[in-house]
């Protein structure tokens, strides 16, 4: 099985942007050859796709890797290291890249994981995302439909 | 006791959200002790208003990502309750059975991943995982057997799809509902550990104690989750009860200055909700296992002691375990079938409450003739608990002050205490920040 999984809180603004993603493939029934997941506010729940059976995991998160609001960037876990505060790391408001490396230490069958990160513009509450954002999600769309159907 | 004292703790670690606590001593007096909530409204209710009734569950249950099965059922109830839906004994047990899923997966969070690190003196989970290996292993197998259970049921355990207006839209297998049973029962082995894991840090819970009211839904027929009536018991132990209907009358919101989140109260300047204020209103009512293991921890009614709320939690995990062992007996053994959804008989208002892993939560909407929703109000527990946290703050800060214990002391002492709550605040944020490797 792949998954697609989205990740962020839908009132805050551009953090929804993997949830909102996830939803529109569900709703629009894109979902073909894959299953779209929504994990909201709760990163360890992304170790439960961490299976024998998962052959790809495509993950969609604001990443602020300071670019211009709305540029994306697709990587691999491995490719880049998490700058933010770990002292601020938990179970509930976390770093996805952290529970990735905890599930490699405790030995979870981690699959190919690739993060679609769009850098956001908005992280203010809002039960919408910023207009830049807006704007480009079709192209997210395409990119993450695209990538799911990839090899590795 | 200490002088002078400046405490800030900003974005207070281990909840969700941002809380902040605030505490300035000059000269040995205390003059500013705050639980300070910077949430901004979201605007839910009006979101709602225009949107038929079977699609305003899908949006509040968005209000929260870990409690979506219980805004989802709040939701639902409420509905119902509008449109004059009565759902039938198995719908009841099925969505009892969620409610058991969604409390069991969040009190296995709160307890092993958040609270946990206080006791073992470490600022999270992750150094746990060389030093208590087994430990945390055990945790994520029960949180995953939580997330399988609530999936199982509601389709996903975050905003269920399954749970509509008038019963169920799909269901689970006789089979996978046998599966599920024997991995309930085949859990008992991760039970006992989880409370020798309890029994062997519980000495580190400070013995703190502040009568207070305790708010939450009351039954005659079972410890009260899924259904029952507002009651709360007050520190000489009487109870009242309300119907869901009037919780307005029982919440009471008002604003504070420090907080934009709106604060409750009832009969007392503040009342408390959550498993502690459950435990003490319907202890008779827990599952024999359950009183057994409070029992064994010289645990009882009325307890004081917010604390213990992460106690109160542990003993919620036993019963939720065995009594969704009960539920599936009787569903298995009278005939489980998919059933037709019931259909509306009026449109109306109509008012739902349930218990989510922090508390009481209430939801009300208003339809019109076409079903379409007229307006909507939710209460959620984490803001019913807002001024009990202030109040709690501010009697234990002179106590730990004339104790003599430290600043750092002082500040661990009162993040323990919020993080006893299990605060959800709504303004988290789960983006990653991150630099790109050469």
């Amino acid at each position: 099985m792949r998954y697609i999984i989205g990740i962020g809180n839908y009132s805050m603004a551009d953090d929804s942007i993997g949830l909102r993603i996830v939803e529109h493939i569900a709703q629009n029934g894109l979902n073909r050859g894959f299953e779209s997941i929504d994990i909201a506010d709760d990163g360890m729940r992304l170790l439960f796709y961490f299976k024998e059976e998962t052959e790809k995991i495509v993950l969609i998160d604001a990443v602020d890797m300071e670019l211009p609001p709305g540029e994306y960037r697709l990587f691999k876990p491995e490719d880049v290291e998490s700058t933010k505060d770990v002292k601020r790391l938990t179970t509930h408001e976390g770093d996805i890249l952290r529970v990735i490396e905890f599930a490699r230490g405790f030995g979870y069958p981690v699959p190919p994981i690739t993060i679609l990160g769009i850098q956001p513009g908005n992280l203010e509450p809002k039960m919408e995302l910023s207009p830049t954002l807006q704007q480009r999600f079709d192209a997210y769309l395409q990119v993450v439909l695209g990538e799911i159907g990839k090899d590795g | 006791m200490t002088q002078n004292m400046s405490i800030n703790v900003h974005h207070l670690t281990r909840v969700e959200g941002h809380g902040n606590i605030v505490v300035d001593v000059k000269n040995g007096k205390i003059e500013k002790m705050q639980w300070q909530v910077p949430e901004a409204p979201r605007f839910f209710e009006a979101m709602v208003r225009g949107r038929h009734y079977s699609e305003v569950a899908r949006v509040t249950s968005r209000i929260c990502g870990i409690c979506s099965i219980g805004h989802t059922l709040a939701s639902v109830k409420a509905t119902e309750n509008a449109l004059g839906i009565r759902i039938s004994p198995q719908t009841f047990k099925l969505r009892t059975l969620i409610k058991h899923a969604e409390n069991f997966d969040s009190h296995v969070l709160h307890i092993y991943f958040l609270v946990a690190p206080d006791l073992f003196n470490v600022p999270s989970v992750f150094p746990l995982v060389p030093t208590h290996t087994e430990v945390v292993v055990r945790a994520l197998r029960m949180k995953r057997l939580g997330h399988e259970w609530g999936s199982l049921l509601g389709g996903r355990t975050t905003h269920p799809n399954r749970v509509v207006p008038g019963g169920f839209t799909e269901y689970p297998t006789e089979e996978e509902l046998k599966t599920l049973r024997q991995r309930l029962v085949d859990l008992q082995p991760d039970l006992d550990a989880t409370v020798q894991t309890v029994l062997s840090v519980a000495d580190k819970l400070p013995s703190f104690e502040r009568p207070t009211e305790y708010m939450a839904l009351s039954s005659d027929k079972e410890y009260a989750l899924y259904d029952g009536s507002i009651q709360t018991v007050m520190p000489d132990g009487t109870k009242q009860r309300w119907p869901v209907a009037d919780y307005k009358s029982c919440t009471n919101e008002y604003v504070v200055p420090q907080s934009t989140a709106k604060y409750t109260k009832n009969k007392m300047a503040s009342y408390m909700a959550g498993a502690l204020a459950r435990f003490n209103n319907n202890y008779d009512l827990l599952n024999p296992e359950a009183k057994k293991l409070a029992e064994a921890l010289k645990f009882k009614p009325l307890c004081f002691n917010p604390y213990m709320n992460s106690v109160a939690q542990l003993v919620e995990v036993v019963h939720s375990v065995k009594d969704s062992v009960r539920l599936l007996d009787e569903v298995l053994g009278t005939g489980y079938k998919p059933e037709d959804l019931t259909k509306p008989t009026k449109f109306a208002r109509g008012q739902g409450a349930v218990e989510v892993p922090r508390g009481i939560l209430f939801h009300e909407y208003g339809y019109d003739k076409n079903g379409m929703c007229t307006g909507g109000n939710c209460i959620i527990p984490t803001n019913q608990n807002h001024a009990n946290i202030q109040l709690d703050l501010e009697a234990l800060v002179p106590k730990l002050l004339a104790a003599r214990k430290d600043e750092k002391a002082i500040e661990l002492g009162l993040e323990m205490l919020v993080r006893a709550y299990d605060p959800c605040i709504s303004c988290s944020t789960h983006y990653l920040k991150v630099e790109f490797k050469r």
